[in-house]
């Protein structure tokens, strides 16, 4: 049968399910591993990962429907996360998800028609002090100007990624003696 | 102000330090776990935390050493230690730095921990978005196993250890230590009913300690220094030791800045943090994260410790200070955690579930001019009716941006039904909304 | 003793076993704390905050849901403080719920309703917007309405904690938590009814009856399910002539408040248009016509004294079926024996159970159970063979259920299924030790358990000094055999040392062993396993044969069978006869009477004249090679009394319409022997009358008047006659093992077969015929009955054959494909679907459609019971075709949906 895991990625499967005295706890990992095989977690997979962990198919679901970094349908190549909690709004959200319609025409839930950005907001990414942010798929980039954004947003249309990512994290800087 | 020296960001802040295991060691690290392992008995080492007084950073302020020792002892089958990174408390971003900077430190204060409760198996609980930060841990606990210091027989000693980085998937609540106990079993990260407790029916109904990360850093500085040493800093004896104080809002200098405990806040928002952005007054404050009830200028010169930010009516919480300066309307800011802690109730019981959406309802309208002057009855007896009555503390904390504003700023809140209209803004705010995937 | 310890409640003290919780205390003395997601079969979840109550020294109120008695403990439940969380729960609750009461099902009995009203809210405060759900389609019986979803989560927790299905799932979170399935798809799952039940809203309802009723317009009838021989206790909710649903109500029946899709979903037959309503005689053009039961009667009572008269009495044979109530079966064997003189009859027991009623009898001297459903519940090792027990006994796999997963017994299975998670249960999931044992290899599997406790060390030593003789020479008989050829050795010898170093073990066997060749002695031999460990006579004990049709424990004591008086005793017994004779005040009939396949034999040869049927139809139950059909049509005389025009009763020259359970008074034995109260719903459907009725009435014109004023004296003198009815209802005395028959059976009785008890076996042939296929027992079926319940119809509406995919794969064949089955006898094409408990080379079909496979089958009586047995072949499969027009979805016909 054709499975929703890549040959390399099922080998990887015994390995993870090892860490856990009950097998369900290898669950939140599973489906990260079939969103980074798929994009997002797949009927499919939520399937296979039941027959894996001895869970019926709505039992993973339930699970999966809890978390919201689990996609259950395919997104944009990259996924531009906005915090629009306080700390952030205070410092400027609005001003952010401006800069990013004027740059891509996308406003929030949209996806961009060349299917390469999706624009979300979401609660707290625990970068408060260095909003306002973004998080584009797994990097983190704050302290955001609109100069900085339309740089951030041509680097990765172009390249995947940008320099100007975040981290290792400390804020502020430690002082250069 | 009382100046002191610096444990958890010490290393972090010296030029070119990589947080490498090579970094660390260079930098006396895992020193004191080579003192404990195979030297001290276990239980000396939980009652050398107890007698250190660190209370716990998360949010609850338990004291550690006490925690520990609830752990049955004769308890047969495994038990574990949780390291909680779920760090997604708004206004909190210390966790994220104390991991990504120097990791082993928090890796080392886990293993004597683990040693201490007698745990084989280990989990960090790190939230899903801190990608970078589950790989630095990733690799340092790479490292840690190739130099011994985790692994079959840790040190020659005998000890075994394993520890695995457990990432979550965007929950709120998986911070609370029962739920994150169920989603580490792999199920929705609903809080558990107490009792029983985690410390005799914890992950996968085993004997658990739940601590979080920079509570566990502290750890090889009290075994290094002593417990008399650390608990000689800060505002002993209820408050010892440092804090690394998270701030943001309307502030100068935002970001993280360890400090003695028992340092007020005028020190921290004007001294160190560099007073309000653009001079402006200062209106508000939160002292602890969202969940932290807002404070006000008449409370700078409150300590920041446990007993004096309790007895100003907040809590110092999470150790978030979010700064607010005049000009901010505080139902806006009120709608907006609403709007975050309606997004991230867990769902379980009525009182939380419903009572959130509701709230966010009223906020919402009072805030685009719709409200009425009942609403503020309905908003005091809504919350009213949450408080202590949920399964856990998510309810209180869902409310005290409410209360609070309420409390402090009426008169706003009257003024938005009044004029119909929010005094603050020319245009109504923009509807911000979050998108699950 | 359990440690008692004395609280408080409101004032009044009240002295509770330790570990009670507060809201079940309370409820002791009659103070009912409002409540949602409490349910005493749950787990506490404390997840609706209704039940807070203010307990001394603690600051904040507690859920009494949750929280468990300690002595001393001060609680009040009626302070305003409590009054107020109460209301304010609500308050929140009635936020998002929708005013709908008028248009929904559960208006009249809900909890919300309910205690909306008793808090007289003033109205809700709430003017927002209130959270909408869109409606989706949850499945063909189940109405799921989310708007009105508490979150109580009781139906998510039944459906796993007692059910062990999880097909339920709490997706979503806050606000917008709702109750699905698995991504939104249509709800695919045992269909137990359960979560209609447990719901305290109108959240989940029956579509069978969606609109049909408010709870006040319906009357009630206590009565016993006539499907499996479980026994639950059901509440049949009729309105005017027709049953509107099924209930069973929490601490009640032997189910205790449990039911399955039969028992739930699978009412409708009774209320079916082809129900018949008049008699029906075969007249001159060869048709049956409609008469009055005052023409047919005498008629009848003639010819059938006509033929006793030219033929003798034993000319004439009877059958009843299993599903008829104590008092039709004993009425219908006295009116054989003495009105007819003949002793020539039989109940669909025959099918199975007389293989394990007679191994009973022979080794303990009780044909009953010496266990029950509590042993089952405390055991700490259950040993099941050939059950299927999820299919065909739902309610006791629930007790297997839960003694594994609340009480921790270890589970120990020889059945054919293997694990395999599913959204439906599978009890060897829960496994300790499975063997899996292909069909119809059940009996070779027992030998092999018996020679595993010797090779295991496991006779029980007492045993082997008191009983030398017994002990070596089965030791000899068993350990001279092989262990059976593919089947794991090992794990054979791991269940039988693992069953015998528990405290308490009960036995459970089912068709796939008793309805096989070889079951007679299994059952036996199983006798013998027990002996050996020493277990027999020790309490919490015993072997629990599992009956299939509701009524086959009580047609056997009902003395409904060819060898069998009323107690039973054998009809040879000269002792019971002499009793028997003194409470009939007549002899009855000397003669070895003839059992189902002798009689037919019997019609063949023409020695047989005629025949009365009650309600089973042979055509249909045995394989065409038997040849029910062409021997029934040489009878002069074929009476049939039933529901339906069955093929029997096509055949018939009277068909007289008999009386449903629902519309009938009596009593169903079940499985393990309690006998419960069967109580009409419904008025007779036309004209048909309860068995018993007709009987009678034909034994007045025959000229020996049976009379009884109704059932209730029927059972009066069946409690006079038979002892396991001399007390009857909730506690009945419990059956023991006679230590007499068991020092007969040690010494002489156990020599008579063993060398047969104890061969291999005619090992399966490999012929041409490669695939092994079970006919058997579904979730959703039970004979031919249920397959006139449109609810059940709209699970299962055909047969499919079962594979497992990996095979279906290997074929290339697809959900819905037909494949051509071969057999040495005959061939049949039917459609396939998949399950991955099915083990690879085997094939299932279920037993209710059986008709499609008609001449497949052949079939092997039993050489000492002539149970006759037909349920496993050998077959070929090709695949002859994609889809198929029949395995689209049934026609929508759902009472009220429209
Ligand atoms: C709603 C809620 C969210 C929480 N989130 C976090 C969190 O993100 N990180 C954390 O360390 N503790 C969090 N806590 C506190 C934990 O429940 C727990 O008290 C803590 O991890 C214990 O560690 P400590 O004793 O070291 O503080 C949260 C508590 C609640 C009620
Ligand atoms: S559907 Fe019924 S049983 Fe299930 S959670 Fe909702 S209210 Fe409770
Ligand atoms: S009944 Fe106690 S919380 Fe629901």
């Amino acid at each position: 049968m054709t499975s929703a895991f890549s040959k390399a990625a099922q080998e990887r499967i015994p390995g993870i399910i090892a860490r856990y005295a009950e097998k369900r706890g290898a669950l939140l990992p599973l489906l990260w591993l079939a969103q980074e095989e798929q994009g997002y977690v797949s009927e499919e997979a939520m399937k296979e990962i039941a027959g894996w962990l001895d869970l019926t198919p709505p039992q993973v679901y339930e699970t999966v429907t809890f978390y919201t970094m689990y996609n259950r349908r395919p997104i944009g190549k990259y996924h531009i996360q906005v915090c629009r909690s306080l700390m952030c709004a205070l410092v400027g959200t609005d001003n952010l998800l401006g800069w990013i319609h004027a740059k891509l025409g996308i406003k929030t839930g949209q996806t961009t028609p060349d299917g390469l950005f999706t624009l979300s907001q979401v609660e707290c990414l625990g970068s408060c002090g260095t909003g306002p942010m973004m998080q584009i798929n797994d990097d983190y980039y704050e302290r955001l100007t609109q100069d900085k954004t339309n740089r951030v947003l041509d680097d990765v249309k172009r390249e995947g990624k940008c320099p100007l990512a975040t981290g290792p994290f400390m804020f502020p800087e430690p002082a250069q003696k | 102000m009382a100046t002191h020296e610096l444990l958890l960001l010490k290393n972090m802040s010296q030029p070119g330090y990589s947080g490498s295991l090579a970094d660390y060691e260079r930098a006396g690290g895992y020193q004191a776990l080579k003192k404990v392992l195979g030297k001290i008995p276990p239980g000396d080492i939980t009652e050398m935390v107890k007698k250190s007084g660190l209370r716990g950073r998360g949010g609850a302020g338990f004291p550690t050493g006490v925690k520990w020792s609830f752990i049955p002892k004769d308890h047969p089958g495994p038990r574990y230690l949780i390291c909680n990174a779920d760090e997604s408390e708004p206004g909190t971003f210390k966790d994220r730095q104390l991991m990504e900077r120097d990791p082993h430190q928090m890796i080392e204060g886990m293993i004597i921990a683990a040693y201490a409760i007698g745990v084989r198996t280990s989990y960090i609980y790190i939230r899903g978005e801190f990608v970078l930060g589950a790989r630095v841990l990733e690799r340092a606990l790479a490292e840690a196993y190739q130099a011994g210091y985790l692994g079959k027989d840790i040190l020659g000693t005998g000890f075994a250890l394993d520890l695995y980085v457990h990432r979550g998937a965007g929950a709120y609540i998986c911070g609370e230590e029962t739920a994150l106990l169920e989603s580490l079993e792999g199920k929705r990260g609903l809080p558990r009913i107490k009792p029983p407790f985690p410390a005799t029916h914890g992950l996968f109904q085993k004997p658990t300690v739940v601590n979080n990360v920079e509570t566990l850093a502290n750890v090889p500085h009290i075994v290094n220094r002593g417990a008399e040493w650390f608990a000689s800093i800060g505002n002993p004896p209820k408050s010892s030791g440092t804090r690394v104080f998270c701030m943001s809002g309307h502030v100068k200098r935002p970001g993280n800045y360890e400090v003695p405990m028992g340092v007020t806040f005028r020190e921290i928002i004007y001294d160190i943090a560099g007073g309000m952005r653009g001079d402006k007054p200062l209106k508000a404050f939160i002292p602890g994260g969202a969940s932290a009830a807002f404070l006000m200028p008449e409370h700078l010169d409150v300590k920041l410790d446990f007993e004096s930010v309790a007895q100003a009516g907040s809590m110092l919480g999470s150790g978030g200070i979010t700064v607010m300066e005049e000009g901010t309307c505080m139902v806006w800011a009120a709608e907006n955690l609403l709007h975050f802690f309606n997004h991230e109730s867990c769902g379980k019981c009525t009182p939380c579930r419903e009572g959130s959406s509701w709230l966010l309802q009223i906020l919402r309208r009072i805030d685009h001019g719709k409200g009425k002057m009942e609403d503020l009855a309905t908003l005091t007896r809504l919350c009213g009716n949450i408080a202590g009555r949920t399964v856990c503390a998510f309810g209180d904390a869902e409310i005290a941006p409410i209360t609070s504003t309420l409390q402090y700023f009426r008169d706003e809140y009257e003024a938005h039904i009044r004029e119909q209209r929010c005094p603050f803004r020319s245009q109504p705010a923009p509807e911000l909304i979050s998108v699950g995937r | 003793m359990a440690e008692m310890v004395t609280i408080l409640i409101d004032g009044k003290p009240i002295e509770v076993e330790k570990g009670t919780l507060v809201i079940e205390a309370a409820r002791r003395i009659g103070v009912m704390i409002p409540h949602f997601c409490y349910h005493p079969k749950l787990k506490p979840d404390a997840n609706c905050r209704m039940c807070l109550v203010e307990v001394e020294k603690m600051p904040k109120l507690q859920t009494s849901c949750s929280t468990v008695v300690a002595e001393g403990m001060v609680v009040r439940t009626n302070t305003p403080v409590v009054d107020e969380a109460h209301k304010s729960v609500l308050e929140f609750i009635l936020a998002n719920h929708p005013l709908d009461c008028p248009i929904c099902d559960q208006g009249g009995r809900c909890d919300l309703q309910d205690f909306s009203h008793r808090y007289t809210p003033t109205g809700s405060q709430f003017t927002d917007t209130k959270r909408v759900y869109e409606k989706g389609f949850f499945s063909p019986l189940i109405e799921k309405e989310m708007n009105r979803c508490v979150s109580c989560l009781r139906c998510v927790r039944y459906c796993d904690e007692i059910m062990d299905v999880k097909a339920l799932a709490n997706a979503a979170r806050s606000t917008m938590t709702e109750i699905v399935h698995f991504a939104g798809h249509p709800l695919d799952c045992e269909f137990c009814g359960g979560c209609v039940q447990i719901c305290p809203v109108g959240a989940i309802t029956s579509r069978l009856s969606m609109y049909e009723f408010r709870p006040w317009m319906m009357k009630r009838a206590d009565t016993t399910c006539g499907y499996c021989g479980d026994g639950c206790s059901l509440i049949l909710e009729t309105r005017g002539e027709k049953v509107i649903e099924v209930m069973s109500s929490h601490g009640n029946g032997r189910n205790n408040g449990d039911l399955c899709a039969k028992g739930f979903f699978g009412y409708q037959y009774v209320n079916h248009e082809d129900r018949l309503t008049t008699p029906l005689v075969r007249q001159a053009d060869g048709n049956l016509h409609p008469v009055t039961w005052d023409e047919v009667l005498p008629v009848l009572a003639e010819r059938l004294t006509q033929i006793k008269l030219a033929h003798g009495a034993d000319a004439i044979g009877g059958l009843i079926s299993a599903r008829c109530t104590n008092e039709d079966l004993y009425l219908f064997q006295k009116f054989m024996r003495l009105a007819i003189g003949s002793n020539h009859l039989d109940s669909t027991a025959r099918y199975g159970h007389v293989n394990a009623a007679r191994a009973l009898r022979r080794v303990q001297g009780t044909n009953r159970w010496t266990v029950s459903y509590e042993d089952i519940v405390q055991a700490d090792a259950l040993l099941l063979i050939g059950t299927q027990v999820t299919a065909a006994n739902p309610i006791v796999g629930l007790k297997v259920k839960e003694a594994v997963k609340k009480h921790g017994a270890t589970l120990l299975t020889l059945e054919t299924l293997v694990p395999s998670i599913e959204t439906t249960s599978n009890i060897t999931n829960l496994s300790a030790l499975h063997v899996a044992v292909p069909p119809g290899r059940h009996a070779a599997a027992v030998r092999g358990l018996v020679k595993a406790a010797f090779d295991e060390n496991l006779v029980d030593a007492a045993l082997s000094s008191r009983a030398g003789d017994y002990v070596s020479r089965i030791r000899a008989a068993a350990t001279a055999l092989p262990y059976p050829e593919g089947l794991d050795e090992a794990a054979l010898r791991a269940v039988a040392k693992a069953f015998a170093g528990a405290r308490r073990g009960v036995i459970l066997i089912g068709q796939d062993l008793l309805q096989a060749p070889g079951g007679h002695e299994s059952a036996v031999n199983l006798l013998d396993f027990l002996l050996l460990l020493g277990k027999l006579t020790q309490p919490g004990w015993g072997l629990a044969p599992l009956t299939e049709e509701n009524n086959e424990q009580g047609a056997v004591e009902m003395g409904a069978t060819a060898e069998y008086l009323p107690g039973p005793a054998d009809v040879g017994d000269a002792a019971a006869r002499t009793q028997i004779a003194g409470a009939w005040k007549d002899q009855p009939p000397a003669s070895q009477g003839m059992h189902l396949l002798e009689m037919l034999d019997a019609a063949r040869a023409g020695t047989l004249k005629a025949m009365l049927i009650v309600g089973e139809n042979p055509v249909r139950s045995l394989p065409l090679s038997a040849k029910a059909a062409s021997a029934l049509e040489k009878l002069d005389l074929l009476v049939v009394q039933e529901l339906f025009l069955t093929e029997t009763a096509k055949l018939a020259d009277v068909v007289l319409p008999a009386c449903s359970y629902a519309e009938k008074t009596g009593t169903f034995t079940n499985s393990e022997g309690f006998v419960q109260k069967v109580r009409p719903g419904l008025e007779p459907v036309g004209d048909s009358r309860p068995d018993w009725e007709i009987l009678s009435s034909l034994s007045v014109m025959m000229g020996y008047p049976l009379e009884y004023g109704d059932a209730k004296e029927i059972l009066k003198e069946i409690r006079a006659v038979i002892p396991g009815y001399r007390v009857l209802g909730a506690k009945p005395e419990p059956a023991q093992v006679a230590a007499k028959s068991v020092e007969q059976y040690l010494t002489r009785g156990f020599a008579e077969d063993l060398p047969a008890r104890y061969s291999a076996g005619a090992a399966p042939k490999a012929n041409s015929h490669r695939w092994a296929l079970a006919v058997g027992q579904t979730l959703f079926h039970s004979g031919a009955m249920s397959t006139k319940a449109q609810g059940l119809l709209e699970l299962q509406h055909e047969g499919k054959l079962i594979m497992n995919p990996a095979d279906a794969q290997r074929l290339g064949i697809a959900d819905g494909d037909r494949v051509r089955l071969t057999s040495t006898s005959g061939e049949a094409t039917v459609p396939v679907t998949m399950l991955g408990r099915i083990p690879e080379g085997t094939l299932f079909f279920p037993e209710s459609f059986r008709e499609a496979l008609a001449g497949l089958p052949s079939m092997t009586p039993d050489p000492v019971t002539g149970v006759p047995y037909c349920k496993q072949l050998r077959v070929s499969v090709d695949k002859v075709g994609t889809g198929g027009a029949s395995s689209g979805p049934p026609p929508a016909r759902i009472a009220g949906g429209k």
